[in-house]
């Protein structure tokens, strides 16, 4: 299969690349693994759990089974993964995800081949957050964490042969710029269904192909079976032009969970000097903004027809959590202006440019990534819809991590942007939703809360991350839904479906709309010889 | 007489790219929602008039069209100010077809035309300029100006472009007008450009300056400049002339990379190398969208003619030796 | 001469270390930092600023090139902030492997195009002449990247050649035929505008020289005209292209990344572009480091070339 760049590490504590990922779901074994399809947690490491009443502590059973070296897996590997994780010194990547209100979990261990987990607080996700660590071996990274490496333990340098896992496959070479290979572990402990082990490939290679189209040639010729991400729009002919010739599978996955994000920088005092203060920052912008976009329009341009329009932060395809009562904004350019009219923008001189109180023209900027084909047209459609409206609008084009800066120091006016979210539970995207959070878009890593319903929506996201019950969990997030759409803080136009293209050669294989939406589960992918 | 088709080529394109709005049947930024990567409507005679037939949607993923060949709607000319339009307003005349956006392909050729040339001709020439001054002053004067001069331009070369966009796009306001873009881009193309030029007119002066005809000069009494800019620099002329038809194309697609780190122009602006970097974006585009390349065609002609025209001089250079 | 080879170095030596500083300087000055591309932009604030911290993100920017500035004097190029391996790990492989490209591709365009451009320089017309200049013009008029595209396309839809990389997964090792089979496409991509800017410099070049009375003498004395143009004349118009040709190969090294990134090859172009994206800027100074290195000496072999083959420029 194929991925853009190197691995940053090897090490999945002190990095979190999506190669060094991939080689972490390759290689590396967690306690619950969470199937991608059913959203259920099922057991990896952890044979069982139990949970005590008061829903804090957990007892988790380990199955006996061994690390890729034959070392055997026991208790002290799982205290080890977690001291190294929340160890100060090493300022693992993950630390802060693996803490509930800022605290870390307590890990001890009562057998070989038992450990508790305890919550500080009472936690709604449960184990589900444990899907998030893969459990390292204690023999091979012990000497390095009592040293006080450990940071620098197992770089891109390390020989494959100090590398150790309980995952389905084995690091056997690295060419840097290149590839990986990775040989299947015969100590793996999984079995499919009907009894086989797993996995049931002998090899994975994974190369290095940082052009998508080029990437694109390979899996047409058979020279690659799997590819980095899902089909883009604007591969999608040629995909299927090369699936109806036999060469290449297409499969279709589902819709994605959330749309791309559209959202202004609601901090305050942002617009200090700016004339534009008296507008730019109201709700009533953005409700005119999403009655003034014509959501087909925009699918059919910019996802080329295979999209399906959203109105909230939750898109249908996620049927664990979307709240089903979500209004539908209808497209209704003329009620826009009539709402851009109630906070000062009215075409005084009939000549289809809105202006404020004092003349001049409503105009603000996107900011979009470059060498995103798919944000670059979503940019010109919304343009385009709202200069019908009056509004006149730039599109600024910069370097995507220039993009990423100019959103965390909030110097920007609006943006068109495609986040990514790991897990569907909200609870475990508390830093998008709490307005202290670093990933709280529109106005992040708030003191307090700046305004009203935020701290509504602070509120109601700790007590659902809180809570045990999955239907009051469901019915306080439907509740944080409501309010989100009220004051739109984000605007959504639409999700798109998710395509997956796996050449002629693969048997068997689990999609799913995530991150690796065929290598979450790598163990269970086959080809025929 | 192959100078005069070369001349010929440059002016019509110049031409083409001055009447732009006329010529051009809509904007640089017109979409047509529903005609994304469309085909070409290809005019032809239907009875005595030039007409052309729609395309219709078969598959909007799949981006395929079908001919709608029961309709024939009429092209209008010299009709609001452009010089032909189609009489159908809800059927498009795409002779080069449509890019992903669903903008018309000639129209967007046309007009890029005017920011590609000019960025191109300026900068070419603000390269020339510097370039041959420094290589000339060092070429005639030689020792330790020499050395700086060279070693400046070494430094300006090795410096990755890239680099010096990415750091200066930030320092600059976030919407930037399309001037200061223009600007920016002649003055980072002149800046880059000029040591290919001053390297090459270096050498030329350098060896031109020993000859018998220079050190007459000299004997003369002719001072250092006059020597320089009348005698010596024309010696440099035919290399000049070449590097500017390499230079030309160089900085239209290389405004295109320097884009990707975002000083690039802001989005009606349409141009050359920005068409053909949307283009690559697509790997179809060889098999399936081959309009999208008009661009490389159109820089084709247009290096063509450069260069067949300023070859022609050469026959004026030999003469006067 | 010695003395002038030593300046020569000295220069170079500055060279290497002004390109470096101007480059970590510039990547300094663009928005985020390698916090950024290590954590991904769903890291806290805390996480990221202690990640500024233990790389010395956080210290005032000329403390920063200061410390960088005495470290790269004890020859120690820092660590590379992505990838936690020291930068002069990471660049000698690389640099290695876009060398072997920029050299395939610099003898290509060498052989190709200097000879066609002595042909179309001193004919008059004739299909042969004119086919091969509209040859040079349409490679430059592509850009680089269009041009690597459509040779990955060709090598795709006809099979011939691999689609990119540099070697064979299957082949242990890689044999030299692996990587020749792997080279050909992007040093094509590369070779191709070259060999057509080598033919028209060259084209200008010869034609100037064969209207210069020492050929026109030659010719009268009865030297057949191949000779004339093949052996004398040839020498004498070298000289453009001599001074050029440092330059090009100086910038091949960077100008490569285009063609890197299309045909996958694991070269320093694709290192500079990834370490510029992540603001790794001590990955971004020690590339921009190697390229002048590349520079120098390529300026230097081309001034000793110039030397050579004009003796009038010789002091």
């Amino acid at each position: 299969m194929s991925v853009r760049s190197d691995p940053l590490s090897f090490n999945r504590l002190q990095s979190g690349d999506r190669t060094t990922e991939l080689c972490a779901i390759l290689t590396q074994a967690k306690l619950v693994r969470i199937n991608k399809v059913t959203q259920e947690v099922e057991p990896a490491l952890a044979e069982s759990w139990t949970v005590d009443a008061d829903h804090r502590r957990y007892t988790l059973k380990l199955r006996d089974v061994r690390f890729s070296d034959d070392h055997p897996f026991t208790a002290d590997d799982v205290v080890f993964t977690f001291a190294a994780l929340y160890d100060k010194k090493n300022d693992s990547v993950l630390a802060d995800s693996m803490t509930v209100n800022g605290k870390p979990l307590t890990v001890a261990a009562v057998d070989a081949h038992t450990v508790t987990i305890t919550f500080p607080s009472p936690y709604g996700p449960g184990v589900r957050i444990l899907d998030n660590v893969p459990i390292l071996p204690k023999h091979k990274l012990d000497a390095a964490e009592s040293a006080g490496t450990f940071a620098k333990a197992w770089t891109v340098a390390t020989p494959t042969a100090d590398l150790a896992g309980a995952g389905p496959f084995v690091l056997t070479s690295y060419a840097p710029g290149q590839r990986l290979v990775f040989d299947r572990n015969p100590h793996y402990w999984r079995t499919s269904a009907s009894g086989e082990h797993l996995p049931y490939l002998d090899r994975i290679t994974v190369e290095m192909i940082p052009d998508q189209n080029a990437e694109m040639l390979r899996i047409e010729g058979g020279q690659l079976d799997v590819m980095n991400d899902d089909v883009t729009a604007e591969a999608y002919a040629a995909v299927k032009q090369a699936a109806n010739q036999g060469r290449v599978q297409m499969l279709d996955v589902g819709s994605a969970m959330q749309a791309d994000s559209y959202w202004f920088n609601l901090k305050p005092g942002a617009f200090a000097n700016d004339p534009r203060a008296s507008w730019i920052q109201r709700d009533e912008l953005r409700h005119a903004i999403s009655m003034a976009v014509d959501r087909k329009t925009f699918a059919d341009t910019v996802f080329l027809g295979a999209a399906d329009p959203v109105y909230g932060p939750v898109s249908p395809s996620n049927r664990t959590w979307y709240w089903t009562g979500t209004p539908t904004t209808p497209h209704d350019p003329k009620a826009a202006k009539a709402l851009l009219a109630t906070i000062g923008l009215v075409d005084r001189n009939n000549d289809g440019v809105l202006v404020d109180a004092q003349g001049k023209p409503a105009r603000f900027s996107i900011l979009v990534q470059t060498g995103r084909p798919r944000l670059e047209r979503a940019a010109s459609v919304i343009a385009d819809e709202l200069k019908r409206i009056g509004l006149t609008v730039d599109i600024v084009t910069l370097e995507g991590n220039a993009v990423i800066g100019k959103i965390l120091s909030g110097q920007y006016d609006s943006v068109y942007f495609a986040p990514t979210m790991s897990d569907i539970d909200p609870a475990t995207n508390l830093d998008f939703w709490l307005s202290s959070g670093g990933f709280h878009l529109w106005n992040p890593s708030q003191k307090t809360p700046s305004t009203p319903w935020e701290k509504q929506i602070d509120d109601l996201m700790r007590r659902q991350s809180a809570v045990s019950d999955p239907a009051e969990r469901k019915r306080l997030f439907d509740e944080v839904q409501k309010i989100f759409i009220e004051h739109d803080p984000i605007v959504y136009f639409a999700a798109r479906h998710i395509y997956v293209a796996v050449s002629s050669r693969v048997t068997t294989v689990i999609p799913a709309v995530d991150l690796f939406p065929v290598m979450w589960a790598a163990d269970q992918i086959a080809v025929k010889h | 007489m192959m100078r005069r088709i070369g001349i010929a080529l440059v002016v019509a394109w110049a031409l083409a790219a001055a009447s732009a709005p006329v010529l051009a049947p809509y904007s640089a930024d017109t979409r047509f929602a529903a005609l994304l990567n469309a085909p070409p409507t290809v005019p032809h005679l239907s009875g005595a008039r030039l007409t052309i037939q729609p395309w219709r949607l078969v598959s909007r993923l799949e981006q395929q069209y079908d001919r709608d060949s029961s309709r024939e709607i009429a092209l209008r000319w010299f009709a609001h100010g452009h010089l032909v339009e189609s009489s159908d307003p809800a059927v498009p005349l795409t002779l080069l077809g449509t890019d992903s956006f669903g903008r018309d392909v000639f129209s967007r050729m046309l007009f890029g035309a005017r920011t590609s040339l000019s960025l191109g001709l300026v900068s070419a020439i603000g390269a020339v300029v510097i370039g041959a001054l420094a290589g000339g002053v060092a070429g005639y004067l030689g020792g330790p100006l020499d050395d700086v001069l060279m070693r400046t331009s070494d430094f300006v070369m090795v410096l990755p472009a890239m680099y010096v966009a990415l750091a200066l796009r930030s320092v600059m306001p976030l919407v930037l007008p399309a001037s200061t873009v223009f600007v920016l881009l002649s003055a980072i193309f002149a800046i880059v450009g000029a040591p290919f030029i001053a390297r090459g007119v270096r050498a030329i002066v350098r060896s031109e300056r020993t000859l018998d005809y220079a050190v007459a000069a000299q004997a003369l009494g002719a001072s250092g400049p006059r020597i320089l800019f009348r005698h010596l620099l024309p010696a440099a002329f035919g290399f000049i002339a070449i590097q500017l038809t390499l230079l030309v194309p160089g900085f239209i697609v290389a405004e295109a990379t320097l884009s990707f780190v975002g000083l690039g122009f802001p989005n009606p602006i349409a141009s050359w190398g920005t068409m053909l970097h949307d283009a690559s974006a697509n790997v179809r585009v060889f098999a399936d969208f081959p309009w999208l390349l008009s661009p490389a065609a159109a820089m084709f002609l247009v290096v063509l003619g450069l260069n067949l025209a300023l070859e022609g001089r050469r026959t004026g250079l030999e003469s006067l030796r | 001469m010695t003395a002038y080879i030593v300046r020569r170095l000295a220069f170079a030596l500055f060279l290497v270390v002004a390109v470096s500083s101007a480059s970590l300087v510039l990547a300094e000055i663009a928005p985020g930092d390698a916090s950024l591309a290590r954590l991904g932009p769903t890291a806290s604030r805390q996480a990221m600023e202690r990640a500024r911290e233990r790389y010395g993100l956080n210290r005032p920017l000329a403390v920063q090139y200061g410390d960088w500035l005495l470290h790269v004097l004890r020859l120690d190029f820092g660590t590379s902030m992505l990838y936690d391996r020291p930068v002069s790990e990471l660049i000698p492989e690389r640099a290695a492997n876009t060398a072997i490209l920029a050299i395939t591709a610099l003898v290509f365009a060498t052989f190709v195009g200097l000879p066609l451009g002595v042909v179309t320089g001193t004919r008059r017309g004739g299909l042969l002449t004119n086919a091969i200049r509209g040859g040079s013009i349409v490679l430059l008029s592509m850009p680089p990247l269009l041009t690597s595209l459509f040779l990955v396309f060709l090598a795709a839809r006809t099979g011939w050649l691999p689609i990119g990389g540099m070697r064979s997964a299957t082949t242990a090792g890689g044999g030299v035929l692996d990587v020749l089979q792997h080279l050909l496409v992007p040093a094509a991509a590369i070779g191709l505008p070259l060999a057509a800017m080598f033919e028209r410099l060259q084209s200008q070049a010869i034609a100037e020289t064969i209207a210069e009375p020492f050929v026109i003498a030659t010719l009268a004395r009865g030297v057949p005209r191949r000779r004339v143009i093949w052996r004398d004349a040839l020498k004498a118009s070298l000289r453009p292209v001599a001074a050029v040709y440092g330059l090009v190969v100086g910038t091949l090294l960077s100008g490569s990344f285009a063609v890197e990134v299309i045909t996958a090859w694991p070269g320093i172009g694709r290192l500079m572009l990834d370490a510029l994206s992540a603001r790794d800027v001590y990955l971004v100074a020690g590339c921009a480091g190697v390229g002048s290195v590349f520079l120098a000496c390529a300026t230097l072999l081309s001034d000793v070339a110039l030397a050579y083959v004009d003796p009038r420029v010789r002091e």
